[in-house]
């Protein structure tokens, strides 16, 4: 037991999860060619960030790098949490990339946590921090993490490519998590959704709200899009606008849709991303996002397929009881999540389509991980 | 006359007219008679007399009502329960084995010669128990805590208690505590029954202090020609029965096996080249606490942590007989199983059964004419006739087959080798555990060559052999075959590779599914292949089962974990193909890039992005035709449909694989048609129906459960029953969610088939598993002794990595000692056993952990120290020495882990001194206290103190305000006042202490086991062993404090002063006179009263000393007589004892004597 024994891993594929299933179940890695034949070798700048952020919330873990980035090792410490915590996020990715790996993190921490994040909020890539707000925390709560002290507040809206946002995200640490069976769709009863713009007109928000309402309008009568138009300080560097949609159904499933538009972000080498390159104007973007919402309820399932890696992980994070959930198809990102979960943790899941809706229902015994660090009292 | 006579002889009969019997009659009596009972109880007697005790008094009861309370545990613990651990303890020569084995004879009538190892039985329909009898050392004693449901401790009633019980007891009490119930033997050595009695009496009520009011003691009276009597033992065995085992939180959520038995499958041509090789090892027993999966790692009591190579589910040994609806159970179901002990039929491998049959017993049937072909014969008859004459067809010996065999490598097999095998299967080995170690079992998984060239004298012969799947088979090349066997040897090769990789991807995914999946057919899946062609008609009992293996449709679990590879990389092939025909020349990363975001699933540098967008294919959602596929999604839509879409899933079937199958790809391609919209509107399965049934069954197990807590909570004297009705509060909702929750899980398990419920579940407790563990020192099998428990134990996450750990900590009431810092301790720790070296602190006011040199006598302290890191709340023990023949109690200290960290903040108090070598007013230059000036940077603004309390601080370096080549480490300080020269200064502060990263794992198992462990010393044992004497700092000494009286000069008044001072306080200067003064020589002349007065005080005065002397010589007298008496008598005593400690020293040396010839 002198000597650690790594477990050895291959490519950036699935960055975040790795590093969050080694932590949860302290296991050491190494990585190996991680982009070793591209242009750019090595790791990211938004993986280095990431990598800073599990530095700040724990304690006592070893990350080397090799001169090329191409090689890490990564040695997990405790994860302590803690108050007044700050991270400036690298602006390669938005907020979204950092939150869905810290929240689950943040969960199983020594102290509850709460952490100051600054730098690109909302981006096309990921995660919009409002979609995050206000649909990812409620699935945390279905696997009883205590709704008190699980809270993103946003601070200041920043966009890429300069960023300048700022979020406040709060995470109560747990014992363990309940396990969920969660197969239930339930009807959308309401869909709410938030726009922002930040140094541009408002203009662009009434014309997104607009044409996404419209969307809705042979669907559902309850449909509310709050507007959110930040200037000065927290309207953050680059200008932009965007829109995160979140039906609710009435067995508390939340599924979302989002996205944010902005410049186009300097890519690494220099060239500016090409497909970003023209910008559609706000009411196609408005049609577009409420159409993919509509999209995620033909799919079906509990969670929309952005969230489905969460959902599978904290299925298999729960204590030694059967979860059940249902998801619609399943997406290459949960694929991904399956595996690494199996690699990580050895937990299986087992399938069962169901043809009739499309959907597919997934069953597994948690882990059984407790959250060892928290002081008996 | 005689009559009259006899009459007035008699006594007439007297009524009682007293006692409870006529309580009763009279109060009947009253009633008949309608007498009212007038009495009445005094109605103030029970009221309210104090507000405030009545308030107090309900608390209380309130209190104790909650303290009986316990959260209730989820049970996860699904089918048949492994066997109940009964662990027999006791001190040597208090009969521990004899129990045992009585106790066995009277189960399954049937002798154990000795006993070695676990022994399973069954004992009744539903229940089954393994006796383990625990060693005499301690590490024995600690491993059988570990695992024991229920502790049997013999004491010896003769003798009394000794120390091994309360050991046993502590170690037991702090890895959680299971039942426990005391025996006591060897009463029949008491000759006086009244003795007896007070002993047992003595006995009981110590036992029951140590445990609890009311803990079973029981008694064997005495031995019956060499056995305890039946009657006892059977009222022993019921006890035993009906004692109810309560889930420990440490063993269910570890699992752990306690193996019966050890085989060392290490290729014996291994062993033979170097007897010192690590060996690989398989393990057997039953799993315990919770379920098992693949990847876990283990920690084997007494050798070190290791990865599991293999895990196979084995049919039970020694299996629960049929639950067929009758009394009792049936003669042949009183099953037995103890490997290690010699003794059972059965003895099961990976790959066959051992059946042990009597020599006489068997009766071989005649085979058919002609012997040479049996697989072409049996047509038409039974297969499994004719594998067992195939079996019979051995006409030559193992060794002389072993000579002629051919031994094919892939797959070609002549009938001689696997003749050879099943005859080794069927013979070499019924004769138990010991002889298989040098049998040919090889490690599954691992496949190697070797190629031996030999000389032998028909010609020049190559030998190959070869591991795989579990077997060792060796080619032999015989020169002339050597040619054409040369000629296509490459082709061969290439179809061996082929056959290596098929054989290994089979094997690989029998891997993943631990091959165990189909505990029935899994022992022919290796041999099947081979076997085809040899046995021909009796190969075909297997086909079924072949045909079972191949065919499984890929199922979205396949495409998810299993074939990940192939899919993905035809994935990534198909991009590569579109990218190369546009441009061929690229830099070399550009592929990855240009495919995109998400599509490359398998791809190793994909980007992490959990979004996977793609809104080039989006309907157009504005169109109402478009919008009513999705209404019923909605609140405005059909609800009743809705209500059938959730419903359908339920009774979803899982026929449906392929279909997904396709589902799966549409996805991939990014596009969707979703044809199979067959709503299964017919479902027979109600959701709520199937809801309401689960809660019925809940509820009833609720029951049940809420039954046996009863009959459990009425040992402690507690009444609960009312309670129970008067709150079926937070408690029972909590059962009954538990509840819920279990059955909801097995309902969900109970859906799966095998293979997969074991990969989702891991495998269930109470499956008989065969561990195989590779790269054990050679040690763990050259000294392995059945008669020590091996425990193998799970290790959970995060559990194999090492940190300090912070415990509460109190030292044993009844070890002598306190406790050292830094003195190396062995604690017993989860599965574990190490030495570490403990830091002990103490948490003050202000949070701070201060250290102490020693752990406090009574008190509770935290102990810091390095190891494995353990889950807070888990309870360890401590020794210092483990020796089995130390008097004392052995047990240093008991402690519960608090919690763990990467570091430790525990403090010490420094006292840095100094002294002044400069000062200017309030600024003193003080030099001494530190070093360098570095470190004077360091304390920079701290506080310091002179003796007399002058309080100033630390200012700066003081080297640029004095000359120039002023040493270094003279700090300047400012003080509140002028402080002297002659003062010292101090500067009190606190250092972090660092604990030491040693931790020493106990590898008992790796040495003989009557050997001691050593580790690490003491300072103690260092110090006497060199002779090197306690260190000792004069400082530190205390001395006579010598102070010279203080001589003070005369005061001197200045004249300047003097003149100013009034006359009264003016030095009034007189010169010395030569001559004494009038009034000192004046003679008194006292008038006659005077005198008279004078002479009475001064008689009265002459008269009470001489009083007082006498009284004091009186005094002095008696005393004296006092001492003289006290002198002889002391002579006496001193005597006596003397006599009393030379008879007790001889006993005990006689006993001690004793002790040692037994052991020897």
């Amino acid at each position: 037991m002198g000597k650690t024994t790594y477990k050895r891993l291959k490519g950036s594929q699935s960055f975040r999860q790795r590093l969050l299933l080694a932590t949860l179940s302290s296991t050491p890695i190494i990585i190996d060619e991680i982009r070793a034949d591209d242009m750019i070798p090595g790791l990211l700048r938004h993986e280095m960030s990431l990598l800073r952020l599990f530095e700040t919330v724990s304690d006592d873990c070893v990350v080397e790098v090799n001169e090329t980035g191409t090689r890490l090792k990564y040695k997990p410490g405790i994860v302590m949490g803690g108050k007044n915590l700050v991270h400036s996020c690298a602006l390669t990715r938005s907020m979204g990339y950092y939150l869905e790996p810290l929240l689950v993190l943040g969960l199983f921490g020594k102290k509850p946590l709460s952490i100051r994040l600054k730098g690109v909020t909302d981006d096309p890539k990921d995660l919009s921090v409002d979609t995050v707000r206000n649909a990812t925390l409620h699935i945390l709560k279905r696997f009883g993490v205590p709704s008190e002290g699980l809270d993103l507040k946003i601070e200041a809206r920043g966009v890429a490519p300069e960023g300048g946002g700022e979020v406040l995200l709060t995470v109560p640490n747990v014992q363990s998590l309940t396990a969920v069976q969660w197969v239930e769709e339930g009807m959308v009863k309401k869909i709410r959704g938030w726009t922002f713009s930040a140094r541009v007109s408002s203009d662009f928000e009434h014309s997104m709200r607009f044409a996404a309402r419209g969307v809705f309008n042979n669907l559902l009568p309850d449909v509310h899009i709050f507007n959110d138009h930040k200037s000065g300080p927290h309207a953050g560097k680059s200008p932009g606008y965007g829109i995160s949609l979140v039906a609710e159904t009435t067995a508390g499933c939340y599924i979302s849709a989002d996205t944010a538009v902005s410049c186009g972000r300097a890519d690494e080498t220099g060239e500016i991303d090409v497909e970003r390159q023209e910008r559609k104007p706000a009411e196609d973007t408005g049609v577009e996002i409420a159409s993919w919402l509509l999209q995620e309820i033909e799919k079906g399932g509990v969670v929309d397929s952005t969230h489905q890696g969460l959902l599978f992980i904290l299925c298999a994070l729960c204590q030694q009881d059967v979860s059940k959930v249902r998801v619609g198809t399943l997406s290459p990102y949960g694929v991904e999540t399956l595996r690494n979960l199996k690699e990580f943790l050895g937990v299986t899941f087992s399938f069962r389509p169901d043809p009739s809706t499309g959907t597919v229902i997934l069953t597994c015994v948690g882990s059984g991980l407790i959250n060892l660090s928290r002081k008996l009292s | 006359m005689a009559a009259d006579d006899l009459m007035s002889s008699q006594k007439s009969h007297r009524t009682r007219k007293s006692g409870p019997t006529m309580r009763k009659k009279s109060e009947i009596d009253k009633k008949k008679r309608g007498v009212a009972d007038n009495k009445q109880p005094n109605p103030r007697a029970f009221s309210v007399r104090s507000v405030v005790k009545a308030k107090r008094l309900k608390i209380r009861a309130v209190e104790k009502e909650q303290r009986r309370i316990h959260l209730p545990t989820a049970d996860r613990t699904y089918g048949e329960p492994p066997p109940f651990v009964v662990v027999v303890q006791g001190p040597p020569g208090v009969g521990k084995s004899l129990v045992i084995k009585s106790l066995v004879k009277h189960f399954t009538h049937q002798n154990v010669p000795e006993v070695r190892g676990p022994i399973t039985i069954v004992q009744g329909k539903k229940k089954r128990i393994q006796f383990v009898e625990c060693p005499n050392d301690i590490n024995g004693m600690i491993d059988c805590a570990k695992v024991a449901d229920l502790a049997i401790l013999l004491i010896d009633g003769s003798y009394g208690f000794e120390m091994e019980t309360f050991e046993f007891l502590n170690i037991m009490q702090v890895h959680g505590f299971p039942k426990v119930m005391g025996v006591l033997t060897h009463l029949d050595k008491f000759k006086d029954v009244k003795k007896l009695r007070k002993t047992k009496q003595r006995l009981k009520h110590r036992f029951w202090t140590e445990i609890y009011n009311g803990a079973k003691l029981f008694y064997l009276s005495g031995l019956i020609h060499g056995k305890y009597s039946q009657r006892e033992v059977l009222n022993l065995s019921r006890f035993i029965s009906v004692i109810k085992f309560h889930p420990l939180s440490w063993r269910t959520s570890h699992p752990y096996v306690l193996a019966d038995r050890l085989e060392d499958v290490t290729p014996p041509e291994k062993i033979q080249m170097d007897k010192k090789c690590d060996r690989n090892i398989t393990l057997y027993g039953y799993l315990r606490g919770c379920n098992l999966k693949k990847g876990m790692k283990v920690h084997i009591a007494g050798v070190g942590d290791y990865s599991l190579a293999g895990v196979t589910a084995f049919p039970d040994p020694c299996p629960l007989p049929s639950a067929a609806k009758k009394k009792g159970l049936r003669d042949r179901e009183k099953l037995f199983y103890a490997p290690m002990s010699g003794i059972g039929d059965l003895l099961y491998d990976k790959d066959a059964v051992y059946i042990n049959i009597n020599d006489h017993l068997v009766q071989y049937s005649k085979t058919d004419e002609v012997n040479g072909e049996p697989a072409n014969k049996g047509r038409g008859k039974d297969v499994g006739e004719d594998l067992v004459k195939s079996l019979q067809n051995t006409k030559y010996s193992v060794d002389e087959k072993l000579e002629k065999t051919f031994i094919n490598l892939f797959g070609k097999k002549t009938s001689a080798s696997s003749e050879r095998k099943l005859e080794e299967d069927a013979q070499s080995s019924p004769e138990g555990s010991d002889t298989e170690s040098s049998e040919e079992f090889q490690s599954g998984d691992e496949v190697d060559d070797h190629e031996m060239d030999v000389d032998s004298n028909d010609g020049k012969i190559k030998e190959k052999t070869e591991l795989r799947g579990g077997r060792l088979r060796r080619k032999a090349i015989f020169k002339d075959e050597d040619s054409d066997e040369d000629g296509d040897d490459d082709n061969d090769d290439e179809e061996a590779e082929d056959a290596e990789s098929d054989g290994n991807e089979d094997e690989d995914e029998d891997g993943e599914d631990e091959s165990v999946s189909d505990s029935q057919d899994s022992d022919e899946d290796d041999v099947e292949e081979s076997e085809d062609k040899v046995l021909g008609n009796i190969s075909k009992w297997k086909e079924p089962l072949k045909e079972k293996g191949r065919k499984k449709n890929p199922n979205l679990m396949q495409i998810v974990y299993g074939a990940s590879a192939s899919s993905a990389t035809a994935l990534i092939n198909e991009n590569n193909e579109i990218s190369d025909d546009e441009d061929f020349f690229k830099p070399k990363g550009e592929h990855s890039k240009n495919l995109g975001g998400g599509l490359d699933a398998g791809h190793v540098n994909s980007e992490d992005c959990s979004k996977f967008v793609n809104y080039g294919n989006l309907k157009n959602w504005k169109e109402k035709e478009v919008c009513e596929d999705i209404r019923d999604r909605f609140t405005t839509g059909d609800w009743s449909k809705a209500a059938l879409r959730n419903k359908n899933s339920v009774a979803g079937d899982e026929g449906e694989d392929d279909e997904l199958y396709g589902d799966f790809e549409d996805l991939e391609t990014g596009e969707k048609h979703n044809d199979h919209e067959n709503m299964e509107s017919g479902t027979n399965e109600d959701v709520e129906a199937a809801e309401r049934r689960l809660k019925k069954l809940a509820l009833r197990a609720n029951d049940k459960s809420e039954l046996e807590d009863d009959d459990n909570d009425n040992g402690d004297g507690i009444n609960p029953r009312n309670s129970e009705a008067k709150e079926p509060g937070f408690v029972d909702k909590l059962k009954e969610e538990l509840e819920i929750r279990k059955q909801m899980n097995l309902l969900e398990l109970n859906d799966l088939d095998e293979d997969t419920r074991i990969d989702i579940e891991g495998y269930r407790t109470g499956t008989y598993l065969r561990l195989e563990i590779h790269n054990v020192p050679y040690e763990m099998v050259d000294f392995f002794d059945p008669c020590h428990p091996v425990l193998i134990g799970g290790i959970g996450f995060g559990e194999d990595s090492a940190g300090y750990m912070q415990a509460r900590l109190k030292k044993h009431r009844w070890h002598k000692k306190v406790l050292k810092t830094r003195d190396p301790i062995i604690v017993s720790i989860g599965w574990r056993r190490y030495q570490t070296i403990p830091v002990y602190a103490i948490e003050d006011r202000n949070g701070r952990h201060r250290m102490l040199k020693y752990t406090p006598e009574h008190m509770h302290c935290l102990a810091m120290f390095w190891g494995p890191l353990v889950p807070p709340n888990t309870g360890f023990v401590a020794f210092q020495n483990l020796s089995t023949n130390q008097t004392g109690f052995r047990i240093t200290a008991t402690s519960v882990v608090l919690e763990y960290n990467h570091q430790t903040h525990i403090a010490k108090k420094i006292k840095l001194v100094g002294h002044p070598c400069k000062i200017k007013k309030n600024t003193a230059f003080i030099k001494d206290m530190f070093t360098s000036d570095l470190e004077i940077a360091r304390f920079e603004g701290s506080s310091v103190r002179t003796v007399s309390g002058i309080r100033g601080q630390v200012k700066k370096a003081g080297k640029n305000m004095l000359d120039n080549n002023a040493q270094e480490g003279i700090a300047r300080c400012t003080f509140e006042d002028q402080i002297k020269m002659s003062d010292i200064v101090f500067l009190r502060a606190w250092t972090p202490v660092e604990v030491p990263q040693f931790y020493n794992p106990l590898t008992t198992a790796l040495q003989p086991r009557d050997k001691t462990w050593t580790g690490m010393k003491t300072f103690r044992e260092l110090r006497s062993e060199h002779n090197i004497p306690i260190p000792v700092n004069k400082d530190s000494l205390y001395k006579p404090i010598e102070r010279k009286t203080k001589k003070f000069n005369p005061l001197v008044i200045p004249k300047k002063l003097q003149a100013e001072l009034p006359f009264a306080s003016k030095p009034k200067n007189k010169p010395a006179r030569k001559r004494p003064d009038l009034d000192a020589r004046r003679a008194v002349v006292m008038e006659p009263e005077e005198r008279k007065a004078h002479a009475i005080v001064q008689h009265y005065k002459l008269m009470s000393k001489v009083k007082i002397n006498k009284k004091k010589a009186k005094e002095q007298e008696k005393r004296k007589a006092y001492e003289a008496e006290k002198a002889k008598k002391e002579v006496i005593s001193k005597k006596r004892n003397r006599e009393e400690r030379r008879e007790r020293y001889r006993t005990e040396d006689k006993q001690k004597k004793k002790m040692r010839r037994g052991q020897d």
